[in-house]
């Protein structure tokens, strides 16, 4: 099965084709990018599927992470994988960028749980702490920096992600500091191509993960008084 | 040649496709529109971030539609057409970037459309109208009057200094405590009203530039609503009565103003043509016929559904454009601004976002 696998979600604009029974990556390439996705990404895919030496017709399934993210660059990953999806005939799935930080470490060992943390400005972080089998254990959220603490300071953790070192520096002084602290500014995408891989393929299209409601104010009500 | 076109620079959801045969006909085989109006209408506005996430939601299935309807393949079109600018830059993003991977995935063209260049060409899609014509573009989001001389080749000779007329009508609406979208509401509540009552200004009359300004006007309503408060329905009728026939005044004589100026120039134009939701007002529309009949020249009067945002005219600009070899790269960037007759109308710097 040939995935292809985007990722515009965080501070990075990736794409890959992974032909996945096999287990090879065809082609793979990351810009390091915090603005722009919507200018890169295609021509990126262009290249990648070029490398790969594939046409579209080949492509059995599309992979894009949903987030939480950036609400803009999330949305020109899904966008394109629905895109992608229309014109191939074939499932678009979604990854969370969430998931798809932790998968390397639970990969290589799922006793200890990991704790994926984005940073999501103002003091602010997206968290998930996932255990054995990739198992939620503290289920996705946006949260501050205390709630944070206090949800997954709780035992010998691993922590990847954006906000990995704001965690870790603020963990509290009577807990089992954290075994591993990666900072990353986004997944690998080989990751999120195998998640994909292994996701659901009729699960729905892929729809963003916010986590965070859209940020609009009701009508002001002053008018003129109305007999 | 068939070319799909999507449209999402504000609070429509929209796809069609449209041909255009070799002598320049169009016609349309599918126009989709989804409205998000229920969506904004507790903010009394369009909001971006709850545009952009319903946009990214629904697009593709309208796309599917508007395929399906005609029983249409991707491999059957010659081009791909979206909407990259004007507009709110969530919606670019969504419309540019899907638009771009049914081109990259399908191996068809690319055409970044401006959507004003769109309302622009609509009457040649519609009319088959030949160039050069006189546009009055009248939105909630602009004011103007263009000379559209050539696909690609618009000189706007008139705009306005503040709000859009579509934006007074809106805003008035809002004070007279009418329900949202107020352009509509205004237009049945001044059938009822007496338009002599309020001696309201017309901005900018008789000013040997075809321009607008409307703040001055908006904020004359809201004086005399003031003046009379609390207000009967009646009150309100003649309010927006008074309000649409200043309005009324003042597009008639920057219409004429912009007439005389193009046949000066001795580009006389081949009709008027109004689009932008503001072209639905029946109001305006009947005193433009008049205007049409006195001078001597066409109105041409697209269908409302084709004067308020939609994918047909996105289409049938791509069309065009396509039809002139004027392709756009995959790194084409999405441009919340892009006035009309800026750089030849390709989308090239960046808005950011
Ligand atoms: N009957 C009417 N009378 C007056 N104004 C109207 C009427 N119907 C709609 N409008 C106005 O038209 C505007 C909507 O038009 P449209 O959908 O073309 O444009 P937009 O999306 O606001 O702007 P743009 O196309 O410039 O981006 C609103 O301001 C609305 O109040």
């Amino acid at each position: 099965m040939l995935v292809l696998a985007i990722d515009t979600a965080l501070d990075a604009c990736s794409a890959a084709v992974l032909d996945a029974d096999a287990e090879a990556l065809l082609a793979a390439q990351t810009l390091d990018i915090d603005r722009g996705h919507a200018e890169a990404l295609i021509p990126l895919v262009e290249r990648v599927m070029k490398v790969a030496g594939v046409g579209f017709e080949a492509i059995d399934r599309i992979v894009t992470t949903v987030g939480p993210g950036s609400f803009t660059g999330l949305r020109v990953g899904i966008s394109a994988a629905r895109g992608f999806a229309l014109v191939t005939g074939k499932p678009a799935v979604g990854v969370t960028t969430l998931a798809a930080l932790a998968a390397p470490h639970l990969s290589e060992s799922d006793a200890v749980p990991v704790v994926a943390a984005i940073d999501a400005r103002h003091g602010n972080l997206y968290l998930q702490m996932f255990g054995s089998g990739g198992r939620s254990l503290v289920a996705a959220r946006a949260c501050g920096l205390r709630e944070a603490v206090r949800a997954v300071a709780l035992g010998p953790v691993r922590i990847v992600g954006s906000a990995a070192e704001m965690l870790a520096a603020h963990w509290p002084a009577n807990a089992t500091p954290p075994l591993a602290v990666e900072p990353r500014g986004a997944p690998e995408i080989i990751w999120v191509a195998r998640l994909g891989a292994a996701a659901d393929p009729r699960q729905a299209m892929p729809r963003p993960l916010y986590l965070r409601p859209a940020e609009a104010r009701p009508q002001e009500t002053q008018h003129l008084p109305r007999r | 040649m068939l070319v799909l076109g999507i449209e999402t620079t504000c609070d429509e959801t929209a796809a069609a496709v449209v041909s255009r045969d070799a002598e320049g006909r169009g016609e349309i085989r599918s126009n989709i529109v989804l409205s998000q109006l229920d969506e904004h209408r507790p903010f009394g506005g369009v909001v971006p971030e709850i545009a952009a996430r319903a946009h990214v939601e629904q697009l593709d299935l309208i796309i599917k539609k508007a395929m399906a309807e005609p029983g249409l393949m991707f491999s059957d079109l010659d081009g791909i057409a979206a909407a990259a600018g004007p507009g709110l830059i969530g919606g670019l993003i969504v419309g540019l970037t899907t638009a771009k991977a049914i081109a990259l995935g399908a191996g068809k063209p690319l055409i970044a459309v401006n959507h004003l260049e769109a309302h622009a060409l609509t009457a040649r899609l519609t009319h088959g109208l030949a160039f050069p014509f006189l546009l009055l573009l009248v939105s909630g989001g602009h004011t103007q009057l263009v000379a559209v001389e050539d696909v690609g080749s618009y000189r706007v000779i008139g705009s306005t200094a503040d709000d859009a007329i579509g934006e007074a009508f809106d805003k008035t609406a809002k004070m007279l405590r009418l329900p949202y979208p107020g352009g509509p509401e205004v237009e049945s509540m001044a059938k009822k009203g007496n338009p002599k009552r309020f001696a309201l200004p017309r901005p900018m009359l008789g000013r040997p530039e075809p321009d607008f300004s409307l703040s001055g006007l908006k904020t004359a309503v809201r004086l005399e609503a003031e003046r009379i408060a609390p207000l009967s329905n009646e009150d309100v009728a003649d309010l927006c009565a008074s309000f649409q026939a200043a309005i009324i005044d003042v597009v008639l004589d920057r219409v004429r103003t912009a007439l005389s100026a193009m046949r000066a120039a001795k580009r006389a134009p081949n009709a008027l043509v109004i689009a932008g939701g503001v072209a639905v007002n029946r109001a305006i529309r009947g005193a433009l016929q008049l205007l049409s009949t006195e001078i001597g020249i066409p109105l041409v009067l697209p269908p409302p559904e084709l004067c308020t945002d939609n994918g047909a005219m996105i289409a049938w600009a791509g069309a065009e454009r396509l039809a002139r070899g004027l392709t756009d790269a995959f790194d084409a960037s999405p441009r919340a601004r892009w006035p009309l007759d800026g750089a030849g109308t390709r989308p090239k710097e960046s808005a950011g976002g």
